[in-house]
């Protein structure tokens, strides 16, 4: 009945958000390198078992201390067990606390702060203001107080760290969501019948996605970094158990005999948090406003 | 003449919000004070005015999408302000806004097609691929290709996404569509595209509209009757075009004066506009509009002036319209 | 109406053509326009968005981002000197000197810290080397001149303090703190209510007559041309289509998009019974048709027409008012035809 206006684009409909991605990789080459990293540890970290040359819990006292060399590549600590082996094994535990607790602390949190802002008024005062009080204690001294609380063991390390991260993924989801649903398609939702359920999850939840998946990228090396202190000091996971921290700990014990062994575990952690950080930088260059083109 | 399918009566809207640091201070926004409107069936009803009018909020009241103060809203016999969640959720069908901004109006992380099944499918009204089919149905009546649905909406131009905007405000099939400023984000010549489709599909569906718009030529080309607003109160009603030939309030004079008209022969003096629109927080005591009306009088410094019926179709709120006469003052 | 024994133009402009880099493709946003600016007229540039009327007065003052933007003109005559070829420094001292801008977003050009009266009395140092007191009894006169009630006493408010239309004429007193001899308005009163709209116009139609200076307006609001235009540029994707006095446009719109832009505006002071529509939309700047670039929407269209680029020529050598088509522009089309098939 009506004169068909424009022309459409032709080709393939692509998702914002996959655009998004696109432009990360496209426009800045440093993603890549983190992303490629990052992968790397990870298919490490699965392909443990089968990368170690040795049992990472076999001690064995004739070997101890050993520097790199052809037999063990990075050397041996106090027990005699292989580094390597002990590193690789560590990647896994480093990275599952790690996911684990910023996975949840992102659930957790976005969910809250999608709440709050979407909500507003009081709802939005009380919940802003109990994040608030969380927020108050630096990251690791709460790990701390809520690990001494439960006692050390890897699902308390995982409670600990998700409890810390949650009220910046709560602030993060608030405030695009303010802005979000000031929209006139949320009102119209509105208009439609739509439940606040809906609204929430369909339509305000999708537009403040990125922003919280940046935040993700660049605390999980936070956590890992959390993670690592912990077990420093001894609140981490329980030996013998390999963890990046804990052998940093270990390694200081002997440090004036051999610098190795807290040297690679450091490097290992090093190169994590990198990798996390230039991935996020690049993500979040990709959905700042200033170059969005939904904004 | 049936009963009227909207009446609104004494609607008035204040919004509260804190202003002033360090000591804020809660102050009333009188955005809509006492308005009283019907639509009728198949009409078109125009709301008037500059911004901060009030024309926006009646709109958004009319839908409960902000909610009234007092008044009462009936549509079809039925009170819309009294109405429960489940009433509620069954008035929202037959009844639908347009907007003005057609970049936000769209959920831009949905595809359209999911986008404008969403509703049928929430409502229960029926199946996804009856949906889907549907959907196709109402892209083509809006004037978009059948596929169109597959894409996102940062593929199409203003006056498409606006198209979109129409079919998402049809697809429940309502009766009265509240249209606020549809077309003042669009260019010329896709304003009337819009303008032509809009009317099309009033005859094709049946609708009424409360057409919400500062651009009177608009107006008088899409609408029946038209209500102008002033500072959250409506001070002038009448029927299409006689309200534009003979108004009756001061106002009303001074936004026509004010329009302009694509005629150099009948260029304007503008000398007779005065002043701006007060703010909504600290109304003009009397009439709002005394401070830029040159006929003012103590009178209207004082009290607000009562709404007055000239004949079954026309109002005016204004002192110096003397109804033995018909006349109101010439300026 | 009738042009009177043609005096020097104040701004000449020759052949100008703005380009913008697209992922790594220049494509033309404005396309090799010419206009002369008489002393004293308002040239009204018209045109729907993304039809190169903004463009043409950024390039104008030197404004056009260089990064991915730029501009070529074979002359862009202001006061003897050719705008096109001057150095940054130079342009500089044009932008205040000789040709000020008046922008559409009244909330956004005033900085939101600074008071009124510091704003406007900075515009005056900087570009008139008065003293501080000189400057602000200078400053105090400019925003009487664009009628801010109680000026004196509001000089020291900031600019949140201010309405839109206020902040409007805060921009136009700056505009004409250095006395220009041309203003380019880009929509100054689009973002206004109908009622500021009018009194703005008023306004700079009075400044005009009292200093003498000339302007272009640029707006998408035939109303607003007709209000206050004495020649009118219609442009259409970068291409001026026709030019002519507004009375003889009005009265005898002979492009076809011209035609039809007139005729698709529903009007406040009669009844409109048919709207006209104009099917499609402008192309997107990188997709430009061959020909015309209105032969897709155009009913007129004709095969030369999507074959070949017409000229802007007057309709009779000695009429002002000149037109971009091949149909209407007083061209043999049989002739041409038949050229183009040789």
């Amino acid at each position: 009945m009506t004169d068909q206006t424009e022309a459409l684009p032709r080709g393939v409909s692509r998702h914002p958000f996959v655009d998004q991605l696109a432009k990360a990789f496209r426009t800045n080459k440093l993603t890549w390198v983190g992303a490629v990293i990052f992968v790397l540890i990870v298919l490490v970290a699965i392909a443990a078992p089968l990368l170690s040359p040795h049992d990472p819990l076999q001690q064995n006292i004739l070997h101890r201390l050993k520097g790199p060399g052809p037999e063990f590549w990075l050397g041996t600590d106090a027990y005699g067990r292989d580094i390597l082996s002990r590193l690789l094994y560590g990647a896994r535990v480093s990275l599952i606390i790690g996911v684990a607790a910023i996975g949840s602390a992102m659930v957790i949190g976005s969910a809250i702060g999608v709440v709050a802002g979407y909500y507003g008024g009081k709802v939005d005062l009380v919940i802003m203001q109990a994040m608030d009080v969380l927020l108050a204690f630096p990251a690791l001294i709460l790990g701390l107080i809520v690990v001494a609380m439960l006692g050390p063991s890897m699902e308390n390390l995982i409670i600990a760290i998700s409890l810390t991260a949650i009220p910046p993924f709560a602030r993060i989801a608030r405030a695009p969501t303010i802005v979000v649903k000031e929209r006139d398609y949320i009102e119209a939702c509105r208009a439609l019948g739509y439940g606040d359920l809906r609204i929430m999850t369909l339509h305000v939840l999708p537009n403040v996605l990125s922003e919280i998946l940046v935040m993700g990228s660049l605390w999980l090396a936070t956590a890992i970094r959390v993670e690592a202190s912990l077990s420093f000091i001894g609140l981490g996971v329980k030996p013998p158990t390999a963890s990046w921290g804990g052998m940093i700990r270990e390694g200081f014990e002997n440090i004036l005999d051999n610098i190795w062994l807290s040297i690679f575990p450091s490097l290992a952690i090093l190169l994590v948090v990198f990798s996390l950080n230039l991935l996020g930088d690049g993500l979040r260059d990709a959905i700042d406003p200033r170059t969005r083109s939904d904004a | 003449m049936s009963d009227p399918l909207l009446r609104v009566r004494d609607l008035r809207t204040h919004f509260r919000v804190k202003r002033g640091f360090p000591n804020p201070e809660t102050v009333t926004v009188r955005a809509l004070d006492e308005i009283s409107f019907e639509v009728k069936r198949g009409e078109a009803f125009g709301l008037v005015g500059e911004s901060g009018c009030g024309k926006s909020t009646a709109g958004r009241s009319i839908l409960r999408l902000v909610e009234p103060d007092s008044g009462s809203i009936e549509f079809d016999g039925e009170d819309v302000l009294r109405a429960d969640k489940a009433r509620m959720r069954a008035l929202r069908r037959r009844l639908q806004i347009i907007f003005q901004d057609p970049y936000s109006s769209l959920n831009p992380r949905m595809r359209i097609g999911t986008a404008l099944a969403e509703p049928l499918l929430v409502h229960g009204i029926m199946g996804k691929a009856e949906a889907a089919e549907r959907v196709r149905d109402l892209l083509v009546e809006v004037g978009l290709p059948r596929d169109a649905g597959i894409r996102f909406p940062h593929e199409f131009s203003g006056g498409q996404r606006q198209r979109l905007g129409i079919a998402r405000a049809l697809t429940l099939n309502p009766e009265l569509i509240i249209a606020d400023e549809p077309v003042s984000a669009l260019d010329v010549s896709i304003q009337s595209q819009i303008l032509m489709l809009l009317r099309n599909l009033q005859e094709t569906h049946d609708l009424s509209f409360i057409f919400i718009s500062h651009d009177l030529g608009v107006v008088r080309y899409f609408c029946q009757v038209m209500a102008v607003m002033y500072l959250g109160r409506i001070v002038e009603k009448g029927p299409i075009p006689r309200i534009f030939d003979e108004p009756l309030h001061p106002y009303t004079v001074m936004l026509r004066d004010a329009s302009p008209v694509p005629d150099p022969t009948a260029r304007k003096a503008f000398e007779r506009i005065e002043g701006e629109v007060p703010s909504a927080i600290n109304p003009p005591s009397g009439c709002h509009f005394h401070p830029r009306c040159k006929h003012a009088t103590e009178l209207c410094r004082k009290v607000y002036p009562k709404w007055m019926e000239v004949d079954a179709q026309r109002g005016v709120a204004c002192h110096l319209y003397d109804p033995a006469s018909g006349m109101s003052p010439k300026p | 109406m009738t042009a009177p024994a043609t005096p020097a133009p104040v701004l000449d402009v020759w052949n100008l053509t703005t380009s913008f880099r697209i992922e790594g493709t220049w494509y033309p946003a404005v396309r090799g326009i010419s206009f002369a600016l008489a002393p004293n007229e308002t040239l009204a540039l018209v045109g729907e968005s993304g039809c190169g009327k903004s463009m043409t007065a950024l390039s104008i003052l030197g404004l056009v981002p260089t990064a991915n933007g730029r501009v070529e003109a074979d002359g862009i005559m202001f006061e003897g000197r050719d705008l096109a070829r001057l150095s940054d420094e130079e342009m500089r001292e044009v932008r205040g000197n000789g040709i000020s801008m008046i922008f559409q977003e009244p909330m956004t050009s005033l900085n939101p810290v600074l008071t009124i009266g510091f704003q406007v009395t900075e515009a005056l140092i900087y570009h008139q080397n008065l003293s501080r007191a000189e400057a602000e009894r200078e400053a105090l006169a400019l925003l009487d001149l664009v009628k801010i009630p109680s000026a004196k006493s509001r000089f020291r408010e900031y600019p949140h303090q201010f309405s839109g239309g206020m902040r409007q004429r805060v921009m136009i007193a700056m505009a004409l703190a250095c006395r220009p001899k041309v203003i380019l308005a880009d929509e100054p009163t689009t973002a206004l209510d109908v009622t500021i709209q009018a009194q703005i116009l008023a306004l700079l139609n009075e400044l005009k007559a009292e200093t003498g200076m000339s302007m272009i307006f640029i707006t998408h609001n035939l109303g607003v041309v007709a209000a206050l235009a004495d020649r009118v540029a219609v442009m259409y994707a970068g291409d001026i289509v026709e030019i002519a006095s507004v009375g003889e446009l009005f009265a005898r719109p002979t492009h076809p998009y011209t035609e039809a832009l007139l005729r698709s505006i529903p009007r406040s002071d009669r009844d409109t019974a048919e709207l006209h529509t104009i099917p499609g939309a402008v192309p997107p700047i990188h997709r430009m048709p061959k020909g015309c670039r209105f032969a897709a929407r155009c009913p007129l269209a004709q095969d030369i027409c999507r074959a070949m680029d017409p000229p802007l020529e007057p309709l009779d050598p000695e009429s002002p008012h000149a037109v971009r088509c091949w149909v209407r522009g007083g061209h043999d089309l049989a002739a041409l035809t038949e050229d183009a098939n040789v």
